[in-house]
């Protein structure tokens, strides 16, 4: 290529050399008829025209001068967009804010929607299981895992997990800790074709429930908590005072199929010979890999027989309503976030789509300027297509940096996406920023670089030679120019409208769910959790415990209230029931309906709360003499299952074999089911004692300082109980982590938002500022033939207010249009609250009046002689 | 515009291969001569022989070589080359076609 460019310099002296000789020629045949030299010159120079074209023209027919010329172009773009740094910059920075935000979000969309999942064969993985509509949830019984693992024909291997996310197992001593641990059947790492990096994976004896206790490791947490130690294969941990084996470490690369924190993996109890019979049921998941060449079809067939089976071996239990589902383990993975990921590619699109619009109305502007050079050029023989390609290597060099910067943003948000949205979005984990990504970057600025692509030729398609020249300093917009303009700024007006609504929508709900009516009052009440395990701890000792720990918290200076409690107010119950009542049929077995979530609660409970009392009393402390006797429920519960009469006396929750228990009292709902849904209904019951796992939970409210309380706490703890710790957390900032992801939607629109606006109002600003620039002229005949400074200060803000008003009526048509697809998002607001449109469209009004203002007074200002002597 | 540049090409390209094949002339020299045997009724624009001649050569019609001129400066004489000679004869006889053809439909008008 250097030896091209080297080339081209001898042959372009080379041409010249030629010419000069034309001339010298021609020089001396004119003097030989006659002529002085200087005359013969310029007439020699007049014949041959312009030089310049002739070389330009005899350089295209080398062919070969495309290279040279764009390197010609690009030196040229270069040097005009370095001579006007404050709108370069301006450029290139709207332009990477654009391909970056559209390029983190489109990398995200990428990842969770068209990347492989990171498994060998990947597209042989699905997710089986059964839909439980009533509960929201898919899962697969033990009983059936077992029997269809068994017993089909389609899978080569057929492993389940858990259902629910990672348990929280503690690490024994020397330092005891909480670890975050995933239960799976022996088989999971050969159906992911994952092998150990060290070490071996479980054996089948390994799952069977009374068998070897072992576990693996992952990378991470091997690094992290064992610095690596390949001797750690084979060696003992303690896991809820539980000895196991170490078999090996994972894969760096390893991923778990859900999203969940996992430092460990241990095995399922897989009882060989499990039956609904025996009603050790367990939910499971499960997931599937193909033996080659099975087609979806052909493996549902293959399970609806195991799944009659089923339904055969456990009449009552599996429904109508209970579907078998069978899907590729990819779309189980996208889940149900399609509305959020939409959302933000639009408003990433809208960013994008306003700083292209931005950007292209200032070069529109700065070519407006640049008429007599462009029209010199095109005198002195560049051709139109020429130009158009000058002005699009202009545009092609901003896109370039601009995608530069973009780069270098994209990894930033990239980071700051998968840190804070982790809750949301599905396979973040997986998210990297790869050549994927800046394939992406490409991908945006190649249709930036398209939009912009029709530009140039709009611009040079109306250098009329003639009349610029003449023109000569009366340099004028033509109307058409002037149109183009003035749409692409009321484009940005009507999609900033757009996203600015997207975003007040959002806000609201968030200060919805932060404002809301809790049901309870968060401020200065702990949670208190000790986690407990293991035989060692039995009942009466865990009691001992409990009410040592209750003490030294009351004992504590600043504590209202303490109590034993198996949940907190944002959280419902531990266990989910069939309500029942006494003076009505029993539900029939396996009913699925009429849930109430229960919880054991000790008697400060209502205080340590500060949930209000509707009805009757709380627990007090003789109710636990007889635990599980008495309940208390809440308003919904109430509302659902004692419509129109008092529950107060009613005998509930009983079986045929258990205990009723008596509803002495009704209190206010808590937000049990997250910021943004009503509360369930729920019962509390006399009953503090395990529920499941032995881990000790206490809600303390307290005047003092809560890190004194949680410390003191602590160390008394470890001082009485070495091998014990305490984790403790406000309720507040529970709070806060529940409306981590809204906050984190809320923001990442807002800021989209606010860019966009910004960039409308500037264009708002840069359109009436040029106006009036190159209007001085026109406003000064104004003034001169008699109109007021008022008048021309109308005359401007008539103009700002048009661009502002029609882009505003578009906008929020758009808007009513799209933000229908955010309603599953919101709450507390409805997606076409008028309220929330009219607050954007005024204070979009205001601002762009404001920046309409500041031109609108400079052309009232304008001294009419000033104006027209500037002529 | 355009359209006249194309439409003169070809015939200007039949006017160089044409002066060339008395032997080896530089651009300003084709210029005068084609000037010449056409009784100025043709008016070649000086600028537009190069980009011609350039062509030309890169076709491999004309060879060119740097020659002292009547100037007393170098100057680039273009001589045909074998090529350009077989060139020159088809040109010459789809010339004679086309003037042929276009003279017949002429005939019916005169009478």
């Amino acid at each position: 290529m250097w030896r091209r460019f080297f080339h081209r310099q001898t042959t372009d002296a080379d041409l010249e050399e030629e010419l000069e000789a034309h001339l010298a020629i021609e020089t001396k045949r004119l003097m030989e008829s006659g002529q002085l030299r200087a005359q013969a010159e310029r007439e020699a120079r007049r014949q041959l025209g312009s030089q310049a074209l002739v070389m330009e023209l005899t350089r295209e027919a080398w062919g070969w001068s495309g290279l040279a010329r764009a390197w010609q172009d690009i030196r040229y773009a270069a040097r005009v967009l370095r001579r006007e740094p404050a709108f370069t910059g301006a450029a290139v920075f709207s332009l990477a804010l654009g391909i970056a935000a559209t390029t983190a979000v489109f990398s995200i969309a990428d990842t969770i929607f068209l990347r492989p999942l990171p498994y060998a064969d990947a597209e042989r993985l699905v997710w089986l299981g059964v839909s439980f509509p009533s509960i929201h949830g898919e899962f697969l019984p033990s009983p059936d895992y077992v029997a269809w693992r068994r017993d089909n024909h389609v899978f080569q291997q057929l492993a389940a997990t858990q259902v629910s996310l990672s348990n929280i197992m503690i690490l024994g001593a020397p330092d005891p800790a909480e670890v975050h641990a995933i239960r799976v059947s022996a088989n999971f790492l050969s159906a992911f074709a994952v092998t150990p990096l060290l070490g071996r994976t479980f054996t089948a004896q390994e799952e069977l429930p009374n068998g070897p206790k072992a576990v693996l490791l992952t990378y991470q947490f091997w690094r992290d908590r064992f610095q690596g130690r390949r001797d750690i294969v084979g060696s003992i941990i303690r896991l809820d005072s539980q000895p196991y084996t170490v078999v090996g470490v994972l894969p760096r690369s390893f991923v778990y199929p859900a999203d969940a924190k996992i430092e460990l993996l241990a095995t399922l109890p897989v009882s060989p010979t499990a039956s609904h019979r025996d009603r050790s049921m367990a939910a499971w998941a499960a997931y599937g890999r193909l033996k080659p060449g099975i087609t979806l079809p052909r493996a549902r067939a293959d399970l609806e027989t195991l799944y009659a089976a089923s339904k055969a071996d456990l009449p009552g239990f599996f429904r109508a309503d209970n579907p078998l589902v069978l899907q590729p383990l990819r779309d189980h993975r996208v889940g149900n976030v399609h509305t959020l990921l939409f959302v933000l590619m639009g408003a990433a699109g809208c960013l994008l789509a306003i700083a292209c619009a931005n950007v292209a109305n200032l070069l529109l502007a700065r070519w407006s300027a640049r008429t007599q050079e462009l029209a010199v050029r095109a005198a002195i023989g560049a051709g139109r297509g020429r130009l158009a390609r000058q002005l699009f290597t202009e545009i092609a060099l901003l896109i370039a940096s601009g995608t530069a910067a973009a780069m270098i943003l994209v990894a930033l948000a990239l980071q700051g996406f998968v840190h804070f949205a982790t809750r949301d979005l599905p396979r973040l984990s997986e998210v990297t920023t790869d050549f994927r990504v800046f394939g992406i970057a490409l991908l945006m600025a190649f249709t930036t670089a398209l939009l912009f692509g029709a530009l140039p030729a709009l611009r040079t398609g109306r250098i009329d030679l003639q009349s610029v020249l003449q023109q000569a300093g009366r340099t004028g917009a033509s109307g058409g120019r002037r149109r183009a303009r003035r749409i692409l700024v009321a484009v940005e007006v009507a999609l900033s409208v757009v996203l600015l609504s997207g975003a007040a929508l959002l806000f609201e709900t968030l200060w919805h769910m932060r404002n809301d009516h809790l049901g309870f009052q968060p401020e200065h009440v702990l949670a208190v959790s000790i986690p407990v395990r293991g035989k060692s701890i039995d009942d009466s000792t865990r009691a001992a415990l409990a009410s040592e720990v209750l003490t030294n918290l009351r004992r504590m200076p600043g504590t209202e209230a303490a109590a034993l409690t198996q949940c907190t107010p944002l959280v419902a119950g531990v266990s989910l029931n069939t309500f029942s009542r006494s003076d009505r049929p029993l539900p029939e077995p396996f009913h699925h309906g009429d849930n109430i979530s229960v919880c054991g609660a000790g008697p400060d409970y209502l205080k340590a709360a500060g949930t209000r009392l509707l009805e009757g009393r709380f627990f007090t402390e003789p109710d636990f003499a007889h635990p599980g006797t008495v309940a208390v429920i809440n308003e919904a519960a109430a509302r659902a299952y004692f419509p129109g009469e008092s529950a107060i006396g009613r005998q509930i929750l009983g079986s045929r074999a258990g205990p009723w228990k008596t509803v002495v009292g009704v209190v206010a709902d808590t937000k049990n089911q997250g910021l943004n849904r009503p509360a369930a209904p729920e019962a509390f019951v006399n009953d503090t004692g395990p529920a499941g796992i032995s881990d000790l939970l206490f809600l303390v409210r307290t005047l003092a300082d809560e890190d004194f309380v949680a410390r003191a706490l602590g160390d008394e703890l470890r001082a009485n109980h070495p091998g014990l710790f305490t984790k403790t957390e406000t309720l507040d900032h529970a709070i806060g982590q529940l409306s981590a992801s809204p906050r984190f939607n809320t923001v990442l629109l807002s800021s989209f938002a606010a860019v966009a606006f910004l960039m409308a109002i500037v264009g708002v600003y840069g359109v009436l500022a040029f106006s009036v620039a190159q209007r001085r002229q026109e406003i000064g005949i104004r003034m001169a033939l008699g109109a007021t400074p008022g008048t021309v200060l109308a005359l401007v803000m008539k103009e700002g207010a048009a661009l502002v008003v029609s882009g505003a009526v578009a906008g929020v048509a758009g808007a009513l249009l799209l933000t229908r697809y955010l309603a599953t998002l919101l709450y507390g607001v409805k997606a076409d609250d008028p309220r929330t449109y009219a607050a954007v469209v005024f204070g979009l009004a205001l601002t762009a009046a404001a920046a309409s203002f500041l031109p609108a007074r400079r052309a009232a200002a304008l001294d009419p002689a000033v104006a027209l002597r500037h002529e | 515009m355009r359209d006249r540049i194309e439409l003169m090409q070809g015939t200007l390209d039949l006017l160089i291969l044409q002066v060339l094949q008395w032997g080896a002339q530089h651009g300003h020299g084709i210029g005068q001569a084609i000037r010449v045997r056409t009784e100025d009724a043709l008016q070649i624009e000086h600028g537009s022989l190069y980009p011609a001649l350039h062509r030309l050569e890169r076709q491999g019609w004309v060879a060119s070589d740097w020659k002292m001129s009547e100037a007393n400066r170098r100057a680039r004489y273009y001589k045909l080359t074998a090529k350009g000679r077989r060139q020159l004869v088809e040109e010459q006889s789809r010339w004679k076609q086309l003037v042929r053809a276009v003279a017949r439909t002429m005939k019916p008008v005169k009478e």
